[in-house]
């Protein structure tokens, strides 16, 4: 990626002091009404069409409208709701940890936008485009909408004799909506003011920074909650709270405005780094440097290698967080420290040393049959654990016995890394690994929690909806690698075993799969083996969304020559080094379209948690909002706020994938 | 480099016993069938160590299904293939061995378009010789010098042109620093005026005392460079002579068609 210059540069003749590029010929644009003649009303047909399409457009519009601003609409259930939307009943005195979360995750979201990205403008003539068409749309909106029933001085509406309700007069309806005019104005007005202020050229070339707007907007409404009464209204403890006229709460300006001082100190923190770092390359100019010039100054390439460390740092930063932001909201207040300390660490580091002691030895050169017969022994005798479990002669700890399987295959992989120091070395490091996983994981994650809820879970909503998914995502996309390299695999083990799966998960719908991990697995677990819901409900999206990234990944292995594999072996490269190195990330790069769509898919299939029992985002605003005694049966309400949420997040991802694919396309040709 | 076998290890073979000393590569009966069609028979010839063997045939004669037998990028059936006093077999070991003394250029070059020039000749001594980064970026840049191509090094293999691109593979086949090195028609898929500047890096390479095969259509270099010429067809070695024996007085009647075929 330290090569930005466009394909038609003359790239080989970069001995040669090459000038800048003749530029095409400057073509102004179209006067409107002439860019509308020719593209909306060329002939006769296209104008029946054009016509036809508006009108659509129109009354699709008009009736969302009638449909947000009917009187029939309590968007108050929404806004009364908001937390239990997204959080569910998380316990008030808790609900710092929460803030905790949302703050770490805006943290690295402000390094990396500071330090990755490449923020370039949205010039004048885009952004007058925006607010012109916003005020149009605003004043058609205003226009086409059904005039407002009549309501009598006690607030019911009237009905005329034959029981239709009565509406106010097209006149007075335009009159009542003075507000939207005048927001249509300022919109109209603004875009308008600056196209008469700057020239055509102007407007096509000045540009605006789009970090501004991106972060401007956000501090814009955060700001506003200081000063404009939104009104208060809010359900905490059972009571529902509605104080029109008043403030936002302080305990949602407060955590909002720190988050956006958050975001913004860190992306300008990323920004100062990166822009260090891009003027101590420039110290010492590079040859290649020359003919990039004046490509563009606004937005200089992050040379090649620079903050490698804080990158990697910051990367290793986003794995890791979703399994600490874990602890930090699901945590247990009055978690069990003692059984942690007498039991789980204890067992922990012993499994952690002795372990390793018998992975060292495992691996030593002369170790050979020996070492085989004494790894398949700890295999038996780690199947027999389970099978004494099952049968009820006595019972290990759970945790204790996958740790002891997994010991138990690693001591089978021992043979592939004996001998070399640096080997045995990096086996033993693995183990290490694992056993913090997995300790970690039994502690944190498949631990019921004791707190106090209406319900099972912790934590419901939004936050559910974006914890399963990501979760699902960050364990499927590894299984679904090793599938797919699984069924590409000469070994025809592999290959059979790979294949069943796949085509057995894709051939079930993914609700069956889930309420059998949920509903039907806990009967066939063993005694004295567990499983908490969600883990369930997890462990089933992973594996149905391994299935499908593995047909993903397989279409991008296939499309690597056979070329490749070939000059991968003539080096000499082991065929683990050819995979990670040659074959994956070409195969991969290929598959980012349907890999993002896989995970778009992913995030909003969550949304089937509600039929398995688990409150996420769709089911507080389908059954639970409804069944309050305030606002009995508004569902239409929530749903269509819980449809724009799904769409912000997955239109974001989708955006966020178009970005990735030129990024990652750019040496390629 | 480590070219001495492990003595001891009873899976390599030790030279004396199965090759002299300066036999770099040794076949002996070599077959190789693709299903029911015998694409080598009977081969027999033996490389010594600094020699430019070029090998020559009509399309189809089995030259670069033998080149690629050498470092079991095709398996052959049934005769012995021995490098470098190690013997192919099925044994993962001797393959990765033999592989990485052995360099090999494609014709359709085969550079990882995802990695930089310098990238793709730096992965391998870094991953399989084990050389630090900054020893094998020192090695890659005068490497890339010797080709002549040393301003490159941070483009990607797609903004070169195919000239460039086959010398970078040169250069990514000698980062390994072979004791042999195989060319598998390395001017097929050039164009005429790119042709030059791949021959040139060849020939300077030959002078410098690498052990060299290489299967062509280039009968000039055939001419100048080779040491030996093996003309092959349908999959048997019809003749081996040095250039001036076999361009002036070819002793069989198909190697002289061949040369007034391409002539």
């Amino acid at each position: 990626m330290t090569d930005p210059m466009p394909p038609a540069a003359p790239t080989a003749l970069a001995a040669e002091p090459v000038g800048p590029a003749a530029s095409p010929p400057d073509r102004p644009s179209l006067p409107p009404g002439r860019w509308i003649r020719e593209n909306l009303f060329p002939n006769a047909r296209n104008s029946i069409l054009t016509v036809f399409a508006i009108l659509v457009a129109l009354f699709t519009y008009r009736g969302l409208l009638n449909f947000m601003f009917s009187e029939e609409r309590s968007w108050i259930a929404v806004r009364t709701n908001l937390r239990l939307m997204f959080t569910q009943a998380y316990p008030e005195h808790q609900y710092i940890r929460v803030w905790v979360t949302v703050g770490l995750v805006v943290v690295l979201a402000g390094l990396s936008a500071g330090i990755w990205a490449r923020w370039g403008g949205v010039t004048l003539k885009r952004l007058m485009g925006w607010l012109m068409s916003g005020g149009g749309l605003v004043a058609v909106g205003v226009l086409i909408r059904e005039p407002s029933v009549l309501t009598d001085a006690a607030g019911e509406t009237v009905r005329d004799d034959v029981g239709e309700l009565v509406r106010e007069s097209f006149a007075a309806a335009m009159a009542d909506r003075w507000v939207w005019w005048a927001a249509a104005l300022v919109l109209f007005g603004l875009g308008l003011a600056l196209w008469l202020r700057f020239d055509d050229l102007a407007r096509r070339t000045s540009e605006i920074p789009v970090a501004w707007l991106v972060f401007g907007l956000p501090g814009l409404l955060v700001a506003s909650t200081w000063v404009i009464r939104y009104g208060h209204y809010a359900f905490a403890d059972g009571e529902f709270i509605a104080e029109p006229g008043q403030l936002v709460a302080m305990s949602t300006r407060v955590p909002w405005t720190v988050i956006w001082l958050l975001l913004v100190g860190c992306f300008g923190i990323g920004r100062v780094a990166r822009s260090r770092a891009i003027a101590s390359s420039q110290a010492v100019p590079d040859a290649a440097d020359d003919d990039e010039g004046a490509e563009d100054e606004a937005a200089p390439e992050l040379p090649r290698g620079a903050l490698a460390k804080t990158r990697a740092i910051v990367n290793l930063a986003w794995v890791l967080s979703p399994f600490f932001l874990y602890w930090v909201v699901m945590r247990d207040p009055e978690i069990d420290y003692a059984h942690v300390f007498s039991t789980m660490l204890p067992m922990g580091l012993a499994f952690g040393v002795v372990g390793s002691a018998v992975l060292w030895w495992l691996t030593r050169s002369d170790a050979g049959e020996v070492g085989r017969l004494a790894a398949i022994g700890l295999l038996l005798l780690a199947a027999f654990h389970w099978v004494a479990a099952f049968f009820g002669w006595y019972s290990m700890l759970q945790v204790a016995r996958i740790a002891f399987l997994l010991l138990a295959v690693a001591g089978l992989l021992a043979p592939n890394f004996a001998g070399v120091a640096a080997q045995r070395r990096r086996l033993v490091g693995a183990w290490l690994f694992v056993v913090l996983l997995v300790f970690y994981g039994a502690t944190v994650i498949n631990a019921p929690s004791t707190i106090e809820t209406p319900t099972d879970m912790f934590i419901g909503g939004f936050s559910v909806t974006l914890l399963v998914s990501v979760l699902t995502i960050m364990l499927s996309f590894p299984i679904g690698v090793l599938l797919a390299l699984a069924r590409t695999s000469r070994q025809p083990i592999f290959r059979v075993l790979s294949t069943v799966y796949i085509e057995v998960i894709r051939g079930v719908p993914l609700i069956t799969l889930l309420l059998f991990f949920s509903g039907v697995l806990p009967l066939f677990l063993p005694d004295g083996m567990e499983i908490a819901e969600l883990a369930a409900a997890i462990l089933g999206y992973t594996l149905f969304s391994a299935a499908y990234l593995a047909e993903n990944v397989r279409g991008g292995l296939q499309s690597i020559r056979r070329g490749q594999y070939e000059a991968a072996d003539a080096v000499g490269l082991t065929t683990t080094q050819r995979t990670g190195f040659i074959v994956l990330p070409q195969s991969l790069r290929v598959s980012i379209p349907p890999l993002v769509g896989q995970v778009i898919a992913t995030f909003k299939e969550t949304s089937l948690l509600a039929i398995i029992g688990l409150f996420d985002f769709l089911r507080m605003a389908n059954s639970v909002v409804p069944n309050q005694s305030q606002f009995l049966g508004v569902r239409r309400e929530g749903l269509l706020f819980i449809s724009v949420v799904y769409w912000v997040v997955a239109f974001a991802m989708s955006k966020y994938s178009q970005r990735l694919e030129q990024r990652v396309g750019l040496g390629q040709r | 480099m480590s070219t001495q076998p492990a003595h001891g290890d009873a899976t390599i073979a030790v030279s004396d016993e199965l090759a002299a000393r300066d036999d770099m590569i040794v076949c002996r009966d070599v077959d190789k069938w693709f299903g029911d069609f015998q694409a080598l028979s009977g081969i027999t010839a033996t490389i010594k160590e600094q020699e430019i063997v070029v090998v020559l045939g009509p399309s189809g004669s089995g030259k670069s299904t033998w080149i690629r037998c050498i470092n079991r990028l095709e398996a052959h059936q049934s005769g012995q293939i021995i490098v470098d006093g190690i013997e192919l077999t099925n044994d993962l070991r001797n393959i990765e061995k033999i592989r990485s003394e052995v360099g090999m250029v494609f014709q359709q070059f085969n550079l990882f378009p995802h990695l930089t020039v310098m990238d793709n000749i730096t992965l391998a001594p870094i991953w399989v010789r084990r050389k630090s980064r900054p020893e094998a970026e020192e090695l890659a840049e005068s490497l890339l010098e010797r080709v002549g191509i040393p301003e490159q090094a941070q483009k990607f293999p797609g903004q070169l042109s195919g000239g460039q691109q086959q010398r970078v593979a040169i250069a990514r086949a000698l980062a390994m620093e072979p004791r042999v090195m195989l060319f598998d028609e390395p001017t097929s898929a050039l164009d005429p005026e790119m042709i030059k500047e791949v021959l040139d890096v060849m020939e300077e390479l030959a002078r410098s005392g690498m052990t060299m095969m290489v299967v062509t259509h280039e009968m000039g270099f055939a001419r100048e460079v080779a040491d030996r010429i093996i003309f092959m067809e349908e999959g048997e070695i019809v003749e081996v002579g040095t250039p001036h024996h076999f361009f002036t007085e070819p002793a069989e009647e198909r190697t002289k068609l061949f040369l007034s075929q391409v002539l």
